[in-house]
């Protein structure tokens, strides 16, 4: 497992594009200890890797086609709604190629 | 009782069906106490839209077969509500107005229910306090010097069903978000078996394990509005196909019904009356002819309930919340690139708290630790399901303390971290790792405040899970319990 430290927490914060306090670091720093004791309690269970990971609480693979019946989405207008920016029926965003 | 709106859905209905109220009087008589209510359980009041509405149904007969008509309600803020603001009492989603209706929001107000305001949570639904949307605590009902939670995420639902504010509210459960918050506050929170409801239109926390779930004053109004709302539904994929049963079809017969109750979460649980309160209404289905059995569970897999709910919620959020970035919707603070518009968002939109969970989920899912860490939890995951599952393959139910306590104070929440306390402030998450239709109810009280007791049945067993709640119910005679009932009696003594 990848050692936890400051940078290290700092950098998966800024993947997830956000940033925090300096002493909020300081807080997830020592969350992470309790983290890693509660990790531990997982590896506790006898036999945890015999099995699958469980992604679903039961099986709910149903394959069917449906019917090919045109369907009313939502209009243009009413998706742009709530953005910032809308030009030309498209959200706007700063330039990335000048 | 001082209106009709004091009482449960069942018993409004049959005054609405007799003509001694309509729905126009409900909803101004709602509407007046939750503006009145000074417990922080709303985001938002919907009042004008809701009179309109309880004008126009006040002109029209009422359906006898349709209990939900003319009922006042209201939604916890995670739920899209065409034209009202939706938050998840998230500062990252103040001014989102949604257009159009989760599928639950809509059936209710097709039925003729009535919306009457938005509700609090914990922030994006991830806690079990109240305490952490950006509206603040959101305050226990039973205690008006305000020094109690009522619990979370699903708080502010919460408060207005025990403060009779309405008869009926959503919430959604994760972990335990409607189930513990029920228990602190006296009602009955109900979830349903996992793909029974619809969630679309639900902001998804963690897909795997969030419920649509709701709260009551009593076991048949749980089994009405399971009734109503368990529909297939093409719009969300999760949704079963399975053929819906009669939810009103349950028998409160418990004789020969099969009770477990698991040694390692009673043990785990210091508080005597808490236990007391329980042994009382298992004496009680015992006499009616429930069979009741202690059973073991080995405890390294009752403490690791917790840490695999931690690690599976936070790393499914991480991901299902990327989409909150400030440009599709949400405060946007501008920036001079598109990664920069969305990190100054998510900088000022989330909370400490939040971002902390997010690094935690991140954490888990990076490379490195994906195997040892994510897919682990995962893996013990499965195998606590595989473990409940043998349970229900002897007996009908398992039924334990909702709770270790009362509702904490709201200064000490994270105070008590010893594994025996956290096997019972945390087990009923696996209602959630395995989607079994699970039931709080309330067993009593210590120092006037409520105590809940849980049940949980296999999937799709909810006509089972009614009965037997029923009875419990029947027992504790602890039916239409509110607050405002409960001091007034009180007071009276």
């Amino acid at each position: 497992m990848k050692p936890v430290n400051k940078d290290v927490l700092k950098d998966a914060a800024n993947r997830l594009l956000f940033d925090m306090k300096d002493e909020e670091y300081d807080t997830l720093l020592k969350e992470f200890g309790a983290i890693q004791h509660q990790l531990e309690l997982i590896g506790n269970i006898e036999g945890v890797d015999s099995v699958e990971p469980m992604t679903f609480p039961f099986d709910v693979s149903i394959t069917y086609l449906r019917e090919d019946e045109p369907i009313e989405p939502l209009s243009r207008d009413e998706v742009l709604k709530n953005a910032h920016d809308v030009k030309d029926g498209q959200i706007k965003l700063p330039k990335v190629v000048g | 009782m001082k209106s009709y709106l004091d009482l449960t859905i069942k018993e409004i209905h049959e005054a609405l069906v007799n003509g001694k109220t309509n729905p126009l009087e409900l909803t101004k008589e709602a509407i007046k106490r939750a503006k009145e209510n000074n417990d922080n359980a709303f985001e938002m009041i919907i009042e004008e839209d809701a009179i309109k509405r309880a004008e126009e149904l006040s002109k029209l007969p009422v359906p006898k077969d349709n209990y939900f008509f003319g009922i006042p309600y209201v939604a916890k803020d995670n739920y899209s509500t065409k034209g009202y603001e939706t938050t998840a009492s998230s500062n990252i989603l103040n001014g989102y107005v949604p257009v159009f209706d989760a599928t639950v929001i809509k059936l209710l107000n097709d039925a003729g229910a009535i919306l009457i305001g938005k509700t609090t949570l914990d922030e994006l639904a991830m806690g079990g306090t109240g305490t952490s949307g950006h509206k603040g605590v959101t305050f226990n009902p039973y205690d008006k010097s305000h020094t109690r939670l009522v619990g979370g995420s699903s708080a502010g639902s919460a408060t207005a069903v025990s403060d009779a504010i309405v008869p009926f509210a959503l919430g959604s459960d994760t972990g335990d978000s409607v189930r513990k918050p029920a228990s602190y506050a006296g009602l009955v929170g109900f979830k349903p078996t996992w793909g029974l409801i619809s969630r679309f239109g639900l902001f998804p926390f963690a897909p795997s394990l969030d419920h649509v779930a709701y709260f009551t004053r009593s076991v048949f109004d749980s089994a009405l509005a399971t009734e109503l709302l368990a529909k297939h539904d093409e719009n969300d994929s999760t949704s079963s196909y399975k053929e819906r049963d009669n939810y009103l079809s349950y028998s409160s017969d418990v004789k020969g019904k099969k009770i477990a109750v698991i040694n390692g979460i009673i043990n785990s649980i210091e508080d005597k009356e808490v236990i007391d309160a329980f042994n009382k209404t298992l004496a009680y289905l015992e006499k009616n002819g429930a069979k009741v059995e202690y059973i073991d569970v080995d405890i390294n897999l009752l403490r690791a309930i917790y840490p695999t709910y931690m690690i599976i919620s936070c790393a499914e959020a991480t991901s299902n919340d990327a989409n909150l970035d400030g440009i599709k919707f949400g405060p946007n603070y501008g920036g001079k690139t598109y990664s920069e518009v969305m990190f100054n968002a998510r900088t000022k939109g989330f909370s400490a708290l939040i971002k902390r969970r997010f690094v935690i989920g991140s954490y888990a899912l990076m490379r490195e630790n994906q195997e040892e860490v994510f897919l682990r939890a995962q893996k013990a995951r499965h195998f606590i399901v595989n473990t409940f599952n043998k349970i229900f393959e002897k007996f009908d139910a398992i039924y334990v303390p909702a709770a270790p306590s009362i509702a904490p104070l709201i200064n000490k929440t994270s105070e008590n971290f010893n594994e025996d306390f956290m096997i019972a402030d945390n087990w009923m998450a696996v209602g959630n790792f395995g989607g079994y239709p699970s039931i709080t109810l309330p067993i009593g009280f210590e120092n006037d405040m409520p105590l809940g007791g849980n049940l949980f049945a296999k999937p799709f067993d909810e006509v089972n899970l009614f009965g037997i709640a029923s009875k419990i119910e029947e027992g504790t005679g602890l039916i239409n319990l509110n607050y405002p009932e409960y001091a007034s009696k009180k007071e009276g003594k």
